[in-house]
């Protein structure tokens, strides 16, 4: 089957004005300019299938949005390929742009003071959705996210996250079949963050939507990507099921330990990553981590203890970690 | 070649009214909310025309001419100045700031991500409906200049005239377009947009009173000689054949210019990257 994203050896290199600090050197870069190659994105190369949803994991600056950004047209890749449903992105051909969509967090494209319905609207019209096939696919997606009576109201009277539940559905009007999320939830409360991350399952769960999804907030990815995509530097780290990313770089479970004496020191027993009260947390080597709570047990006077797989931001935080020392 | 893109030929152009059509729908929309907005507008037109006229009626206490314009020729000058001014403000100028603001923000992204061309879809998506205001003020002053030249309108030169006046429009368009793309390198063009106020004051004017490189450069550089004076001079029949066939060729290399020049600035675009 031919994959819905084909990355290959995608580069994108910008070119940054660089100067020191100071009155000198902003002269001087009036005269000469000094610039720097920056990677963004350092030839990165991996498929998605028709349907499949995918975490693109990174840190601030590892390349992502700069991806999302080729992938969707808006930049043109310094080198390698990339192909959308068989499109090469950057010729921003109108068969590709109606066949995706690109929803970035932090940016309202709804007019500002009008209800919502009106730019759906105004979308219907720039997609050329037929009203048949517009009503029922927009009826849905309101009723999926629960914004009936937000759609009415003018975008600049609702929430950050009212704001985001409109903003996506009008975005999916078009019935994209490659989605690209950047950031979808950032800023939101919890209930938003779920409600929001149910919404694109359902959603790819009934129109087979292929999802490219970024984000900050782990358990939007362990909701709903089986596979992740790390990058950072421009460079891909990993890429594999989420499950793979802890097995490959957490090689650390936590103790979480309440004892009676809250005062011990615990350091001969592993790592202790904090003290909260008289509830501590080590962190031990995977293979020692039964040997370790045989000990506490036997040695300590415990009252409670928990053992846990080292939580995924710390697995990331971990894996980042090792590209730095690398 | 530019020109020979179909956004700009043939079926782009029903495809541009239609999309020009639906924004300028959403525009009235929009602004139906603010009718505090259309008071304003009619307080500010007002002042400009009234100073419009003083500065008129103080010119011609001291003589009957002015460089070959009589007194209600001049009154055409300052209607269509006034007209051009409302559509500049109603249409090209909301939809250029919106692009340089849109660049600065990285909001730009989603129109460049819609099945549409982007020049077209960036040029249409503001309308000031109540700027609409100075359209009509100055089209009242136009008709009452009109009427106070004894030779009359023929029909020549109306057609003449409606046709400098979209040509105008056109180069207008293209001067304010240059100025937007150039946010694509230099995020802060709001300077050169300010100065534009400024430098289309001097449109009060035939620009034949002007000494020669102020002319040259309100002709060429900023095309206000195109926009006011050339339909001026149809308006009162003064204009000749050559001029509006250099306003025609000057138009669509206009055009083509900025056409290739937005698409060389979108291919440098990169957006504020998050």
């Amino acid at each position: 089957m031919e994959h819905a994203v084909h990355i290959s050896g995608l580069e994108k290199i910008f070119m940054v004005p660089e100067r020191e600090a100071g009155l000198v050197a902003a002269t001087k870069s009036l005269v000469r300019r000094q610039s720097r190659e920056v990677r963004a994105v350092d030839g990165i190369s991996f498929d998605i299938a028709p349907g499949e949803v995918v975490g693109f994991l990174g840190p601030n600056g590892a390349g992502k949005t700069t991806t999302l950004k080729m992938l969707s047209g808006l930049l043109y890749p310094t080198g390698g390929e990339a192909r959308i449903l068989g499109h090469a992105p950057s010729k921003r051909e109108k068969a590709f742009l109606r066949r995706i969509t690109l929803v970035m967090g932090n940016r309202n494209q709804l007019q500002w003071d009008l209800p919502a319905l009106d730019s759906y609207e105004l979308n219907r019209a720039i997609y050329r959705i037929p009203r048949a096939d517009f009503t029922p696919m927009r009826d849905d997606l309101i009723e999926l996210l629960d914004v009936g009576d937000l759609v009415r109201k003018p975008v600049r009277q609702l929430s950050l996250g009212e704001r985001m539940k409109v903003e996506i559905v009008g975005a999916l009007l078009h019935r994209p079949q490659v989605l690209f999320l950047d950031e979808p939830t950032i800023g939101l409360d919890v209930t938003m963050q779920k409600r929001i991350r149910s919404f694109v399952a359902t959603y790819n769960e009934r129109h087979g939507a292929t999802v490219l999804l970024t984000s900050h907030y782990m358990a939007d990815v362990q909701a709903l990507c089986k596979r992740v995509v790390v990058i950072h530097h421009g460079r891909i780290l990993f890429d594999g099921p989420l499950t793979g990313l802890a097995d490959q770089f957490a090689a650390y479970k936590t103790i979480g330990v309440a004892l009676a004496d809250g005062h011990v020191d615990l350091d001969r027993y592993g790592e202790v990553l904090h003290r909260d009260g008289d509830w501590v947390t080590l962190r031990v080597p995977k293979a020692e981590t039964s040997q370790v709570t045989a000990r506490l047990l036997s040695e300590q006077s415990v009252l409670d203890l928990r053992i846990e797989d080292t939580p995924i931001e710390d697995v990331i935080e971990l894996v980042f970690a090792q590209a730095r020392s690398e | 070649m530019a020109l020979c893109d179909p956004a700009l030929l043939g079926g782009g152009w029903v495809n541009a009214l239609r999309l020009s059509w639906l924004y300028l729908r959403v525009g009235v929309m929009n602004e139906l909310q603010y009718r505090v907005n259309f008071v304003v507008q009619i307080f500010q037109s007002a002042i400009t025309l009234l100073v419009g006229l003083a500065v008129l009626a103080l010119v011609y206490s001291h003589t009957d001419e002015l460089n070959g314009w009589t007194q209600p020729e001049l009154l055409c000058v300052l209607g269509i100045q006034i007209l051009m001014g409302g559509v500049i403000r109603t249409y090209i100028q909301p939809n250029m700031t919106r692009v340089m603001e849109e660049v600065r923000l990285g909001t730009l992204d989603y129109a460049l991500t819609k099945p549409e061309d982007a020049q077209l879809l960036a040029s249409v998506r503001e309308v000031r409906i109540w700027q609409v205001v100075d359209v009509i003020s100055g089209a009242v002053v136009l008709g009452f200049g009109l009427s106070r030249i004894e030779s009359g309108l023929s029909a020549v030169d109306a057609a003449a005239f409606a046709i400098a006046l979209l040509f105008g429009a056109v180069m207008i368009y293209c001067f304010w377009l240059v100025i937007a793309t150039g946010a694509f390198w230099v995020v802060n063009m709001w300077t050169a947009a300010e100065l534009f106020d400024g430098v289309f004051q001097t449109g009060r004017w035939p620009v034949g009173i002007y000494p020669g490189w102020l002319r040259v450069s309100v002709t060429f550089l900023v095309p206000i000689a195109f926009a006011v004076t050339v339909p001026a001079e149809a308006a009162t029949s003064r204009l000749e054949w050559q001029t509006l066939l250099l306003a025609a060729g000057f138009a669509v290399v206009l055009l083509a210019f900025t056409r290739w020049f937005w698409r060389f600035g979108l291919r440098n675009y990169t957006g504020a990257s998050a």
